[in-house]
């Protein structure tokens, strides 16, 4: 029995209890508001106060509480100024992280307010006070603003302003339910039994033993019968449901799998070699690695598919020229080959899913990034009729491309259930997260680069080898060519598979890998010809957008101040500038539903999800916009299947697919409401209802009017308006024009005109003596029109910019280089970026160049993150003449150079 | 056999994992084994429950003991410090890998063969010492045999240095006997005049396991180094105490080239593995910044 206070209530808890206070407050209590992400002290989600001091409750023993008082994030008050700071300020994404930070400043707060009045707190003194807590989405610069005001006493009384984001008080105050937090009636506790070798044909599976293990309720296979063989450490066996978690992982222990071991490539050397163990002996059935559709593509050598080499041009001038420079030993040829590290996704929600299957139909609750394009995939695999089937996610714990498709955990959840009988929960723990749920593919890049002597680019080619573990499809070298249209170019990519775990898309699948070999190398190719790096890109990379940008990133005084920094002493101060170039997608089969309710509400509609991006909030907005009201006026409907359907939360498309869909939802609405006032000569207008009287304002006309529903799909841009904008795929001729037919009509993802764009620079400091790089400051230019929620459009950008440099300086999947088995499996040895790891970041968005656009705008998830990495190693190599080809750039790097003599 | 339990920041995560079973005891609400006392020669006797968060607080500490002040506050994380304490920290488990992935079995949790040394040790020690090279995690530890501290079980009172061993032993991180209680870690008396600093290498700013870390206290009297202990961790199977280092200081005056020099001294006796070289300079880097530091303090 623990006696303890919770939130001012005091309990009595009888065991048995779970060992820890995370489980026992969530699982037992039902106060899910405090997560639990690491489970290993690491992140501070669990983060609760004990006697009103901060500590992590996933590291609590629960018999700890006994006699003590705890408070969980239900128990701060909702206008303690610190929640009140974090809602107006924005101070969150996926919200996931949310209630650990809040708990812990809320700590914090009230103890700087008692020692120090309103004094502001620096921005160090706020990290220092929040190093035990992560925020994968990178909300640190707000949360550095939100701690900062509530400290100074800003946000003392109460706000009337809207806030940037609509649901931000929900998930401030851990009322907000994700998928990991839903609790059916008789829900059940479903694990993965996971394959033990990184390849091997697997024989009998004897389940009859976990069939009887106490608390047992199902069990159900993964392995696809037609394909029984295993290749990668963590593949899916066998799913066990049972009443708790300790039950199913009894009955996983049970399970007998009988395994004939193959012989494995558990490394792209590995797989390269002349005789390699073939990853696959029969058919290759490969998953997709990026969000495409998979180009039907030749295997070079078992293990070696590619070249996809369509994106060429004139490559065989191109390879001659390069080897001709070789030859002469032109000093104006720029080579070199780079390797970047796989880089996990580490949504802090993890995959997750509670399905529960009766005889009515189907419904999942998922975390996942296509609510829309889950079900319908589910319907197909069940063949369950289409309204059978629905799934549900209020809201997402983060995603980045890793919950895009109808993953294991959610087929497991659906069997089970199917199995049991009962509602039943599949979590990944951090361990399979970080394992087996997705990353980004490592690659090895070999660029070469030729100015001519007057200036030009002569040639270019890139060769990209991606290991994509059991998985295909990496678009690498093939992006070059939309950003600097050399006349020869040599582009080749290919997928090396390994027996190890399939990447699946990141962020701008490639695109930072493209950018790291790229913007290098050209970057060198200024050092050569003695030109200015922004004055070269200038030069080269025709696009109008980026022009613009340049010309910006050239005034910055940090720019025009670079040289002056030495290149002596320990600290080394440098400066680099990297450009990026990413497309505008939106997807064509999408619907928005517009409805005014009794009384003049609005309520919008649609089957999207919210992961962090601001879904919810953009919809919100478009539709308070349009009629003039507040965005708390707007009801949004989103996250569930059975809503009109939604775009896939991917891509950069949803904002590029749901303003225009919803602006012409609002004139549809609009014109509607005109017409059933029956005023003479009534036709709406942006004011308002106009007749023959007057005008009736769309907020009085609203309470007028009648209920009304509308629906409607995206309009196509301006033809004439899109003119000038650049073709998709321009420079790749009729292929290029062949590439949109074929997304289009496989995905229905069409690519509009123009690109998207951006250009950065980065300043680092490196420390030679311990290696440390650290990043006082990013400058970032982004070319993506005009922003639908430019608190949101900022947080995105921030975001996008923490975890480019995660990419640059931290994080790295490990593995076992005999077992393929991944060693970067908790948050300790997988590291992503700490608060105080946040440069200062100056944002420049250049809106114009999207007019054909309705609404003007187009999604920069992407395109923000891409150039961050290439940013910082050309600052890296600015400071000290070295140059990384290696990511991520950690201490071991620097000062392995230092003691090699390479850094002087 | 039961383990026992203070704070449980080490063993809750090992036991979430599945990597470490059995009965539990728990110690952490001994109100005996939570206190800083004075002891009768001078010195003074920290209770073993003691969050590190309040020794990293206390006055006492900090003035007579910076060195192991300045360790306390910087180990880990904020939440952390607050309920781990300083017999937890001894005496907690490695952070391997491997060790910690339940699906990886090794000597320390009972297996026959370490694969961290065939396999990726890109973490793991620059002194290869026995046969388990995963570095010693306890930050207090080096610490505390900077300041020659003795630890006091309910059986006997040893030299914190023979809480470690050597490193030959590859099955266990510490050489306490099973059911053998920690009550206190006991404190020569402070020396007047000590300057000391603290630093971990690390990639991040703040909360990471360092790649290395180092902690040095120095005693200047009349222009020279009267007195210096030396202690790092991150690099060895065991906390490091640099005797050759704290030598190279004694009797000379503290100018910047003593301390190179000094530093230098830290790689004597270094045994990297294949990836861990770069430990080396990143060790005489570390010593050399807190040599520095202290100097300037
Ligand atoms: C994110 C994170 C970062 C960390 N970073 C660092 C770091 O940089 N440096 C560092 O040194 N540590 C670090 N730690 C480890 C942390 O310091 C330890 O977990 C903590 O000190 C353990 O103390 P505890 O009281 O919670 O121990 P417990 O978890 O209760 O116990 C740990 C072990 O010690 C034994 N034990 C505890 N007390 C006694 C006793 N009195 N007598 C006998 N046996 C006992 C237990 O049986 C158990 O085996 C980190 C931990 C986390 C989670
Ligand atoms: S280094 Fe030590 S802890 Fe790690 S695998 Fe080897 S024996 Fe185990
Ligand atoms: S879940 Fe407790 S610290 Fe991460
Ligand atoms: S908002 Fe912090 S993890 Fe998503």
């Amino acid at each position: 029995m623990v006696k303890v206070e919770i939130n001012g209530t005091q309990h009595a808890l009888p065991g048995p209890l779970p060992d820890t206070s995370v489980d026992t407050l969530r699982e037992r209590l039902g106060l899910t508001g405090t997560k639990l992400v690491c489970g290993a002290g690491v992140c501070g989600a669990c983060t609760v106060l004990l006697d009103g001091q901060p500590v992590v409750s996933c590291l609590l023993p629960t018999d700890a509480l006994d006699g003590h008082t705890v408070t969980t994030v239900e128990g701060i008050d909702p206008e303690h100024p610190v929640a009140r700071a974090f809602v107006a300020h924005g101070a969150l994404q996926c919200g996931f992280c949310t209630p650990g930070f809040v708990v812990e400043a809320a700590a914090f707060h009230d103890d700087w307010r008692a020692r120090h009045g309103t004094a502001r707190p620096e921005r160090e003194e706020i990290a220092a006070a929040l190093a035990g807590h992560l925020c994968r989405c990178g909300a640190y610069v707000e949360i550095f603003d939100a701690v900062a005001a509530a400290c100074a006493g800003e946000h003392d009384n109460a706000h009337a302003a809207a806030p940037p984001r609509v649901e931000a008080a929900e998930k401030v105050t851990g009322r907000a339910r994700y998928t990991l937090d839903v609790r059916l009636p008789g829900q059940l506790e479903g694990v993965v039994l996971r394959s033990a070798h990184a390849h091997a044909r697997v024989g009998d599976i004897d389940t009859a033993a976990a069939e009887r293990t106490p608390g047992v309720r199902a069990v159900v296979r993964l392995l696809d019968a037609r394909d029984p063989e295993v290749r990668y450490v963590g593949e899916p066996l066998v799913a066990i449901a049972a009443v708790d978690r300790h039950a199913a992982e009894a009955g996983a222990a049970a399970v007998v799998v009988r395994y004939e071991p193959l012989p494995a490539s558990v490394s792209a050397s590995a797989a390269l070699r002349p005789d390699p163990a073939p990853v696959y002996t029969g058919k290759r059935r490969t998953p997709n690695a990026a969000e495409g559709v998979l180009v039907p593509t030749p295997w070079k050598a078992p293990n070696l598919r590619g070249p996809v080499g369509q994106f060429s041009e004139s490559a065989k001038t191109a390879r001659r020229l390069l080897a001709a420079a070789r030859e002469a030993g032109d000093p104006l040829l720029v080579e070199g080959t780079f390797h970047t590290a796989a880089q996990v996704h580490t949504a802090f929600e993890p995959h997750v899913a509670v399905a529960d299957w009766t005889a009515d139909g189907l419904t999942v609750h998922a975390s996942t990034q296509a609510v829309a394009h889950v079900a319908h995939e589910l319907a197909r695999r069940y063949r369950l009729r289409p309204e059978a089937v629905r799934v549900l996610a209020e809201h997402v714990g983060g995603g980045f491309g890793a919950k895009l498709a109808l993953s294991h955990e959610i087929v497991a959840a659906v069997e089970l259930s199917r199995a049991a009988g009962a509602p039943v929960r599949v979590a990944l723990d951090r361990l399979e997260e970080l394992s087996v749920a997705g990353h980004r593919p490592a690659a090895e890049l070999t660029v070469g680069l030729l100015a001519a002597a007057d200036g030009s680019l002569a040639a270019l080619s890139m060769t990209a080898v991606a290991d994509s573990g059991v998985a295909v499809g990496s678009t690498v070298a093939s992006l070059a060519r939309l950003i600097y249209p050399a006349p020869a170019k040599d582009l080749a990519d290919y997928d090396v598979v390994t027996n190890t775990p399939p990447g699946t898309p990141f962020r701008g699948p490639g695109g930072p890998l493209t950018c790291f070999a790229l913007e290098q190398a050209v970057d060198e190719a200024a050092l050569r010809l003695d030109t200015d790096p922004i004055a070269l890109r200038r030069r080269w990379d025709p696009d109008p957008l980026r022009q613009r940008l340049y010309t910006w990133a050239a005034e910055l005084p940090a720019w025009r101040e670079r040289g002056a920094h030495t290149r002596t002493g320990r600290y080394r101060r440098g400066v680099g500038v990297a450009a990026a170039n990413w497309f505008y997608w939106h997807q064509t089969d999408c619907e928005v539903e517009l409805a005014v309710l009794p009384g003049g509400r609005l309520r919008v509609a649609s089957a999207v999800q919210d992961m962090g991006t601001g879904s919810r909030t953009v919809l919100a907005r478009t539709v308070a916009g349009a009629f003039d009201v507040p965005p708390d006026a707007v009801e949004v409907r989103i996250g569930d299947s059975a809503l009109p359907r939604g775009p896939i939360s991917g891509g950069s498309r949803t904002t590029a697919t749901l303003v225009p869909a919803t602006l012409r939802a609002a004139r549809r609405l609009k014109a509607a409401i005109a017409e059933a006032t029956r005023l003479p000569g009534a036709r709406p207008d942006d004011a308002g209802v106009r007749h023959a009287g007057g005008v009736l304002a769309w907020p009085d006309a609203l309470r007028a009017a009648q209920e009304t529903t509308v629906t409607a799909r995206r309009p196509d841009d301006d033809a004439a308006l899109g003119r000038s904008a650049r073709r998709p795929f321009d420079g790749a001729g009729a292929l290029g024009a062949g590439m949109s037919v074929f997304l289009r009509a496989t995905s229905r993802l069409r690519t509009g005109r123009g690109y998207t764009g951006s250009v950065y620079l980065a300043e680092v400091e490196v420390d030679t003596r311990l290696g440390h790089v650290r990043v006082p400051a990013m400058y970032c230019g982004i070319a993506v029109g005009r922003l639908a929620a430019p608190e949101l459009a900022a947080a995105q950008a921030h975001g996008a910019v923490i975890q480019g440099i995660g990419y640059a300086l931290y994080e790295q999947r490990e593995l076992d280089p005999h077992t393929g088995r991944v060693l970067t499996a908790g948050l300790e040895d997988y590291r992503i970026p700490g608060i105080a790891d946040t440069p200062r970041i100056t944002l420049h968005f250049d809106e114009d160049g999207f007019e054909h656009v309705p609404g003007g705008g187009v999604g920069l998830g992407e395109i923000a993150t891409m150039p961050v990495a290439a940013a910082i190693a050309n600052a890296v190599h600015h400071a000290t003449g070295q140059r990384p080809y290696r990511l991520p750039i950690r201490p071991d790097a620097i000062v392995e150079a230092v003691a090699r003599g390479d850094i002087r | 056999m039961s383990e026992f339990r203070a704070g449980g920041t080490d063993l809750s995560e090992r036991r979430r994992s599945g990597i470490s079973r059995g009965p539990v005891r728990d110690v952490g609400a001994r109100p005996e084994l939570r206190r800083i006392t004075a002891t009768a020669d001078g010195g003074w006797e920290i209770g073993a429950a003691t969050p590190m968060a309040v020794l990293a607080a206390d006055e006492a500490i900090r003035s007579g003991y910076p060195g192991l002040a300045l360790s306390a506050g910087a180990l880990a994380t904020p939440q952390i410090r607050r309920i781990g304490t300083i017999g937890g920290n001894l005496l907690q488990h490695n952070r391997c890998w491997y060790y910690r992935n339940p699906h990886t079995p090794c000597l320390k949790s009972g297996g026959d063969t370490c694969p961290a040394r065939a396999g990726n040790h890109r973490f793991h020690v620059a002194f290869d010492l026995g046969p388990c090279v995963a570095p010693h995690p306890s930050t207090l530890g080096a610490a505390l045999l900077a300041y020659a501290a003795e630890v006091v079980t309910d059986r006997r009172v040893l030299p914190v240095a023979e809480v470690f061993g050597d490193g030959s032993d590859g099955s266990r991180d510490h050489r306490l006997a099973d059911g053998e209680l920690l009550t206190a870690v006991r404190l020569p008396p402070a020396v007047a005049g000590e300057r000391a600093a603290y630093h971990r290498a690390i990639s991040r700013t703040y909360a990471e396991w360092p790649l290395v870390e180092a902690v040095a206290r120095l005693v200047v009297l009349d222009g020279t180094v009267a007195a210096a202990g030396v202690a790092v961790g991150g690099v060895a199977p065991i906390p490091l105490r640099l005797p050759a280092v704290e030598a190279a200081l004694l009797g000379n005056p503290p100018t910047g080239a003593l301390f190179e020099a000094a530093a230098r001294r830290a790689a004597d006796g270094a045994r990297p593995l294949p990836m861990t070289g770069y430990k080396v300079p990143l060790l005489v880097g570390t010593v050399l910044e807190v040599l520095e530091r202290a100097g300037r303090a």
